[in-house]
């Protein structure tokens, strides 16, 4: 199997989509019979769809990749699918209000709150679903576990109300965005694709200063993000040093004092002691 | 034809995804050893198949390059470096033939005899007339990547596009199988077969006047962005795998190996232009989700050997070894990494911690991620404040900085060296802000 086959051309595709033609080759084809065979495949169709593409998909082999491939440092797969996310996709696609009723922090749970659906977003690093929604009364932008949603259904919304929502979402997303600079200390320049990597998960722009040979990075986040860039800080540990972002800086002074409070190397509630 | 390589592009794209912005023109030729006229004349050809490929975003063939190529995560969810899968080239008459010839097996089964006369009738013909020979090796081809079917029956033989897979499926269903098709493909890997897929289904959609805001309902959070380029890859190592055949590459080691703190210039991308050639026997790939890395794990004569996918180029296959012989070197591996947190197959030891549950919070997010990402350690004594995490793992370097990552909440036990090491580090961090 060739991922650069010729029939992947980016000239016939743009042909292909111009006559309305759809084609499938038998790559794609026996990448999906093998993601069939993931338990998720029970949740994502009804059991007659599901049927449909098996007796479609029966000549085409399976592919053999987990007998030579290996992953490693994955987080346990809890969920990939949830039997939520076929009827909350339909909401967001007709673009139709939602009662909801979900359990928050500490087990309370809110009863029968009117939301306006917009994204359901995956965690690849808790491996989870959650809804995206905004929260009518509250006029606030929610973000809920699929686990803890004990029931949603539709509910009507003006179409105007729905598309003033979707452009408010737009403003305040692009307004709870903040930015902080990370530069790689230099000394670990060598490691420079390693850090790379780890950063390439976030939106950022890298400037290189050519006289100092030093690389800065300008990571662009939104507000929930922080703890998660905090963790990658601590991951790449001294490597990197926060130069810009009063928060993160503040955090990972906390954060290496009290380690080191714990391994008894400082002693712990001393303000004075370096 | 001389085998199309896209070495070059995979390296490219790489860095400039990785380093987003950091390097002008004249610098990233350097660091990629090349000339800043094939710096120009890839960078044209790349952007030839953006464009192509988002005609209906016009705004778009403007941007920057990298501009564009920049990841915003709420913008969309299409992997933008698919399109170097995309780059494979085709003569004009080519991709005009080909696709009239899937238009014409849409629907209704065809002989060859028809394709022709149907190909030569075309009116938008400054492009030269194809013969049967060249319809037939077309035919040919679509069947071998299985786009279109022979029909059963008597010759002259008809053929038909293969679509049965959306043809069967209503409306709704596509929509089922669209997002099944995106979830794996986000979620599992490998993904550019995954990710083609999702492509030709979405236009499917959006021809059947599907919303744009349709067909993008999910969002992946944390993403490794690049790691569909290395999969580029994957294939040609499973195939020589599934052969148990040797490869011969160009490896350019991502790290230097020599201390770099005394170097004036940026190690990484001072390449060594020349690269080692290098012959192995591959024996399995390894992804590493902590980085989005992947790895080849080999077999040579100095012992298993382990290379970064990102650093192998002009891959090509050599003999095969014997099927026992490949067997006990495939089990030897097994055995080596069992205890491997990524690829280490360094001497096992025993990591004892101690996390420290969230202070004032009902929900123990600490004890939650030790169970989602502590491969198979085990907690083994618990109380109200704290528990203990034991595994056996192969050297301390892989799992340090996932311990690390924990900040104040984990306290190493044993080994005492990484005890130390980590007290170490954590002054060294310190100092950075005490300033602040």
């Amino acid at each position: 199997m060739n991922l650069f086959e010729k029939i992947f051309n980016h000239q016939i595709l743009s042909r292909l989509e111009d006559s309305g033609t759809f084609m499938v080759t038998s790559h794609e084809r026996a990448w999906l019979k093998t993601m069939l065979e993931h338990p998720a495949a029970a949740d994502a169709f009804t059991a007659d769809t599901l049927d449909k593409l098996r007796s479609a998909l029966e000549p085409d082999p399976v592919m053999d990749i987990s007998l030579h491939l290996m992953e490693k440092a994955r987080s346990m797969e809890k969920q990939v699918y949830h039997p939520l996310l076929r009827p909350l996709r339909r909401h967001i696609m007709n673009k139709t209000g939602i009662r909801i009723t979900y359990e928050i922090k500490g087990g309370r749970v809110k009863t029968g709150h009117s939301g306006f659906p917009y994204k359901l977003e995956y965690s690849m690093v808790k491996r989870e679903w959650y809804l995206l929604w905004h929260h009518i009364r509250h006029h606030a932008f929610m973000s809920t576990r699929l686990k803890n949603i004990h029931s949603v259904e539709a509910e009507p919304i003006k179409p105007w109300a729905a598309e003033s929502i979707l452009k408010k979402l737009g403003e305040t997303l692009d307004s709870r965005k903040s930015e902080v600079v990370i530069e790689i200390v230099r000394a670990y320049n060598a490691e420079m694709s390693r850090i790379m990597y780890a950063f390439s998960s976030f939106e950022k722009n890298v400037e290189y200063d050519t006289e100092n040979d030093t690389y800065r990075v300008r990571v662009c986040t939104l507000g929930d993000e922080m703890e998660y860039l905090l963790s990658k800080l601590r991951f790449l540990g001294k490597r990197v040093r926060v130069v810009e972002g009063p928060y993160l800086k503040k955090r990972m002074l906390e954060s290496s004092t009290k380690a080191l409070e714990r391994y008894g190397v400082i002693p712990a509630d001393d303000e004075s002691s370096t | 034809m001389a085998k199309e390589s896209f070495d070059k592009e995979i390296q490219f794209l790489r860095m400039l995804v990785l380093t987003s912005g950091a390097f002008s023109r004249q610098q990233f030729a350097e660091r990629l050893g090349i000339s800043v006229h094939t710096f120009d004349k890839t960078i044209r050809r790349l952007k030839d198949v953006v464009s192509s490929m988002h005609q209906h975003l016009p705004q778009e063939q403007s941007k920057e390059f990298s501009e564009s190529l920049r990841f915003s995560y709420y913008d969309s969810t299409d992997p933008q470096l698919l399109f170097l899968f995309r780059a494979k080239s085709v003569k004009e008459s080519e991709s005009h033939r080909i696709s009239l010839l899937l238009g014409a097996m849409t629907g209704q089964a065809r002989t060859a005899m028809e394709l022709l006369d149907l190909c030569c009738g075309s009116t938008s013909s400054e492009l030269p007339m194809p013969d049967e020979k060249t319809i037939r090796s077309d035919l040919k081809y679509l069947e071998e990547v299985g786009v279109i079917r022979k029909e059963p029956g008597p010759r002259p033989y008809k053929f038909r596009i293969q679509d049965d897979l959306v043809r069967s499926l209503t409306n709704d269903e596509l929509i089922d199988l669209y997002d099944f098709v995106d979830v794996m493909a986000n979620t599992q890997v490998p993904s550019v077969q995954g990710y083609l897929l999702r492509d030709g289904l979405k236009k499917h959609l959006m021809r059947k006047d599907v919303e744009q805001h349709s067909v993008e309902p999910f969002l992946y959070k944390y993403h490794y962005y690049s790691r569909i380029l290395d999969e580029a890859h994957l294939f040609t190592l499973l195939h020589a795998i599934r052969h148990r055949r040797k490869v011969r590459f160009l490896y350019f080691s991502p790290k230097s190996e020599k201390s770099y703190a005394s170097k004036n210039t940026n190690p990484l991308f001072e390449r060594d232009t020349k690269g080692k050639a290098e012959k192995t026997l591959p024996l399995k790939i390894v992804y590493d989700h902590q980085y989005g890395r992947w790895y080849l794990i080999a077999y040579g004569r100095e012992g298993i050997r382990k290379f970064r996918m990102e650093g192998l180029t002009q891959i090509e296959e050599d003999e095969s070894v014997d099927e026992a012989w490949y067997k006990e070197r495939q089990t030897e591996l097994a055995e080596k990494m069992r205890y491997s947190w990524l690829i280490d197959t360094g001497r096992p030891v025993t990591v004892r911690a101690r996390f420290f549950n969230p202070e004032g919070s009902e929900q123990n997010f600490i004890k939650e991620r030790v169970l989602l990402q502590g491969q198979w350690g085990q907690i083994v004594v618990e109380d109200k404040d704290s528990f203990i995490y034991e595994i056996t793992v192969n050297g301390t370097t892989e799992i340090r900085p996932w311990l690390r990552s924990f900040g104040s909440s984990c306290e190493i036990l044993e080994p005492a060296a990484l005890r130390r090491e980590m007290i170490a580090e954590w002054k060294e961090i310190q100092s950075y802000y005490e300033s602040v």
